[in-house]
């Protein structure tokens, strides 16, 4: 409360430079970074060109590869989204409405692939799938043409959008509809056709766009099992190792404009509009088949729907923690099959290779860039949201800040690179720093979103009023009522914003130098077939991805 | 058609540690319209759930007609349900919300619509059909409620706390109009409500609950002539207590000697001669006469309060013995007496009602909560 105690025309000056301030923060972290990417592609655009369409070797080869890029990176983002709603609306449907043994554990584990860095889970998930079901990371789905595995990761990694959203949408729908829709003698499965379905499609289409949006920009994972494959924020990356800027930054500005421009329409739709209007009722024929088929599956319903989601979790979640668990134990002293002492996790760390030093030197960049990145977002994060509650501009706000949820991170990588970089304005070598600057980036969206839900469910205008009422100046309500009120959406941001920046690894790989995070690691060890130590490298993420999961309950739950 | 009976019913939540509904036995008979009438938190709603299928029953057993129905989910015990919050589906109009139940129970098209048409027009909203909930009043949407839950034909109307969120004026006028659509469509309605006065008027018998338990079945007149139970008589209307010790019986008479010494005779109800008991009696079967009269069953006092309500004026005495007693006099003929004013109030004594003194004391027992 000292802000009590300090003279009043202190107090006004803040408040009054708190609007430009927060402007321009959000200009210079958060906007530029995004956006410079594509105008940078347009100034260049004589050396794009040639680059990618009309190269004196290879000529328009590059274009090719770019399109099939894409095309492998979009079939993908919608299949795992597909996937992802038919196990995650049942799973969202269960946590919301039911209660059960082992609920907790549930929600763990679907905030679990949210938490733990990817290219560990995509280590384990590949260390599972090939020595259980033998299945090859080569393994294409026909028809689809999508490799099976970078599938099953990025459905792991994307479900719990869906499921989050469309829970916290069905815990605040009463289930008085639900109960009245019973009365009238609809079966619960009409029920959920004709209103559950209707009243929850806008949360359901945000978590897909947001499931959309990070299979798309997916890394860290996706390289650990590309094998001979390249999703197009891999090819990003492969171009910025090989100085190949023009075709990098090409790619980059089309994977913005594509997420751009498939995701803020929708969006905006959304939260315009919502689907009030809609209704799952036709008035054909069928709808009577269907009524006596919902009326005869609904008695049948619950069991299977609970068998059908506890499979989906263990295979893609819970399996490949156990697997890596198991692996980790057996090859801690020797190889397991070899029983040679050169392939134990122990020789790996402690050896000649020495893994361990560079784990923990990791640990430590990666530790500190997420600190302090999540610091400064949240600095200027908490005044934004004030700023989209409070002014005009707010939803324009809002909606801009979803592009930096959407763009690729690699994108944004090469953005950061070519802007901050050597190459560009030359403030920062690639290092720590500039592993900072990119984080904020991200951060900046991830902290305020959290914020913006617990200020739209307490009533804070309410509150705001009373202590104006009571004598307190603007500055003095927000001090002593608003950021109290604020405090678990901000420390639920903070967290959410720390483990992003934790498990990033699409952009950081572009802008690290020498200063290695965690992520790229286990990606360096996976590529040098040193897989003992990428075992252990995975089993220290999942022990600290369960740890942050406890700290994110303990922080969420009331 | 519809004769509902409730057999030993009991639920608890919070795994028995809470005691909603204890145990209570009830017959609704065919195309009566009956009130469960309680304070909040008494298990009326509960019990109104049991009956739909919203909630299932620990213990006991529920028939609608001869069916069995304890166990049975809501959609296949044809009712009809009003919920307290409307709980209109806020994505569809008001022709969609009507037509849901026909509509979900398969019906045909022509029939579904006829049916929807007739409701509507019934509760007179039919020029309303393309609107949705969220454009339209608490009152006209309380209309569609009672339409939807009508339209599914059922001869079952359940409505909990149906008026609950509408203006004091709307509430009264709505609370009519259901009730003559109940007996023009020659239903069986069970109402849930904490407002004694609507129970009163719509009801053809009353349940009144408290705590889990049913106190007393009756007519309005029943239970507003003769309560048998302390809290009835106070729920019900309204009633000094005045606490007193039997000190004499005879067969038809009662002496009782209240606080202060003072003796009054009451009629006898089956009381012991040194019985600790309290006089309940009605505020306006009181008169008032100024100045210090003695009397048989007469006690002086001083007014103390006055308030002007409109139809009646209501006094609040404080008697010689310091007890105080409300006392309401019609308007019109009440002689109007002013603060400090000493007065002798008059207690026609066989018109109270004598209860044995509660054993956890007089303000739990008649506690709303």
């Amino acid at each position: 409360m000292t802000a009590f105690s300090q003279p009043k025309g202190i107090q006004k000056l803040l408040y009054r430079l708190g609007v430009p301030v927060t402007v321009a923060g959000l200009v210079i972290f958060v906007f530029l970074p995004s956006f410079f990417l594509i105008s940078f592609t347009f100034t260049q655009w004589p050396e794009v060109y040639t680059e990618v369409f009309a190269n004196p070797l290879i000529g328009d080869t590059n274009w090719i590869e770019i399109q099939k890029y894409i095309s492998l990176s979009l079939r993908l983002a919608v299949s795992a989204v597909a996937i992802d709603l038919v196990f995650g609306i049942p799973l969202a449907y269960v946590l919301a409405r039911k209660n059960f043994w082992g609920k907790g554990f549930l929600e763990d584990i679907t905030t679990f692939t949210l938490v733990i860095p990817t290219s560990g889970f995509g280590f384990a998930t590949l260390i599972a799938w090939t020595s259980i079901f033998g299945v090859d990371s080569i393994y294409l789905i026909p028809v689809i043409n999508v490799p099976f595995i970078m599938l099953i990761i990025h459905i792991a990694l994307t479900f719990p959008y869906i499921v989050k959203t469309l829970k916290a949408k069905l815990e605040d729908l009463p289930t008085l509809f639900e109960q009245a829709s019973g009365t009238l003698g609809a079966s619960p499965l009409t029920t959920f056709r004709t209103i559950i379905l209707p009243l929850t499609l806008p949360a359901i289409f945000s978590g897909a766009v947001l499931a959309f949006a990070r299979s798309l920009g997916e890394t860290g994972a996706t390289l650990v099992v590309s094998s001979v494959y390249t999703t197009a924020p891999i090819a990003v990356i492969r171009w910025v190792s090989q100085f190949n800027f023009g075709a990098a930054a090409f790619l980059g500005s089309l994977l913005i404009i594509v997420a751009t421009a498939i995701i803020l329409p929708i969006e905006f739709v959304l939260q315009k509009k919502g689907v009030s209007s809609f209704s799952f009722f036709s008035t054909l024929r069928i709808e009577k088949k269907l009524l006596k088929l919902e009326d005869f599956a609904s008695r049948k319903l619950p069991r299977i729907r609970d068998m059908v989601v506890l499979l989906f979790i263990i295979l893609v979640v819970i399996l490949p923690i156990i697997v890596v668990l198991n692996s980790v134990t057996l090859s801690w002293n020797s190889d397991p099959d070899t029983r040679k002492v050169t392939e134990s996790v122990m020789y790996q760390l402690f050896g000649p290779s020495n893994y361990f030093s560079a784990l923990l030197d990791a640990t430590f960049v990666s530790f500190a860039s997420a600190s302090i990145a999540t610091y400064i977002a949240t600095c200027i994060a908490i005044p934004t949201v004030f700023l989209i509650k409070r002014y005009r501009f707010g939803r324009f706000l809002r909606a801009l800040l979803r592009v930096p949820l959407i763009v690729p991170t690699s994108a944004l990588g090469l953005s950061i690179l070519i802007l901050w970089g050597p190459e560009g304005l030359n403030l920062a070598n690639p290092g720590i720093w500039l592993i900072i600057l990119t984080h904020i980036v991200f951060s900046v969206p991830v902290v305020v979103e959290p914020m913006l839900a617990t200020f739209e469910g307490s009533d804070i205008p309410l509150y705001e009023g009373a202590a104006r009422t009571l004598g307190a100046t603007q500055y003095n309500t927000v001090e002593s009522v608003s950021l109290p009120l604020l405090k678990r959406g901000i420390l639920a941001g903070v967290i959410l914003s720390f483990t992003r920046s934790l498990g990033e690894t699409g952009a950081t790989f572009l802008v690290m130098g020498s200063a290695t995070t965690i992520p790229p690691l286990v990606v360096n060890m996976v590529e040098s077939l040193a897989v003992p130590a990428a075992l252990f490298a995975s089993t220290y993420l999942i022990v600290i991805s369960f740890v942050l999961i406890m700290l994110f309950r303990k922080v969420t739950t009331r | 058609m519809p004769d509902i009976k409730l057999k030993n019913v009991k639920k608890t939540f919070d795994k028995g540690r809470i005691v909603a509904v204890n145990n209570i036995d009830l017959h609704i008979r065919d195309k009566e319209y009956l009130t469960l009438l309680g304070p909040s938190g008494c298990g009326k709603t509960t019990t109104l759930r049991m009956i739909a299928g919203l909630e299932l029953p620990d213990e006991g057993e529920i028939t609608i007609g001869e069916k069995l129905v304890s166990n049975l989910p809501p959609e296949y015990r044809d009712i009809g349900y009003v919920f307290q919050e409307y709980a209109l589906f806020p994505h569809m109009d008001v022709w969609n919300n009507v037509t849901y139940g026909p509509r979900v129970k398969g019906w045909d098209e022509k029939k579904s619509n006829k049916i929807g048409r007739e409701m509507l027009e019934l509760v007179r909203l039919f020029e309303r059909t393309d609107a949705f909930p969220s454009e339209l009043s608490g009152g006209m949407r309380q209309r569609v409620a009672l339409a939807r839950a009508l339209s599914s034909g059922s001869k079952l109307l359940l409505l909990d706390e149906p008026l609950g969120a509408l203006d004091a004026r709307i509430r009264t006028d709505l609370r009519y109009e259901i009730r003559k659509l109940v007996k023009d469509l020659q239903l069986t309605a069970i109402h849930v409500t904490h407002d004694q006065a609507e129970a009163m008027a719509i009801s053809d018998r009353i349940a009144v609950m408290r705590k889990g338990k049913i106190l007393q079945v009756g007519t309005p007149q029943e239970l507003y002539l003769n309560p048998q139970h302390i809290f009835v008589a106070n729920f019900i209307g309204e009633s000094n207590f005045l606490e007193g010790f039997v000190t004499d019986r005879t067969d038809h008479k009662l002496t009782v000697e209240l606080r202060g010494g003072i003796s009054v005779t009451s009629s006898n109800q089956n009381h012991k001669k040194g019985e600790k008991i309290v006089v309940a009696i009605r505020p306006e079967v009181l008169s008032i006469r100024k100045g210090k009269k003695s009397g048989e069953n007469s006690i002086i006092g001083a007014i103390e309060g006055f308030r002007f309500e409109g139809t009646n004026v209501r006094y609040e005495i404080r008697l010689e013995n310091g007890d105080l007693v409300v006392v309401v006099r019609p308007a019109l003929i009440a002689e109007w007496l002013s603060v400090g004013e000493k007065i002798t109030v008059a207690f026609p004594f066989e018109k109270s009602f004598v209860f044995s003194y509660p054993e956890k004391g007089l303000r739990t027992e008649l506690a709303l909560e």
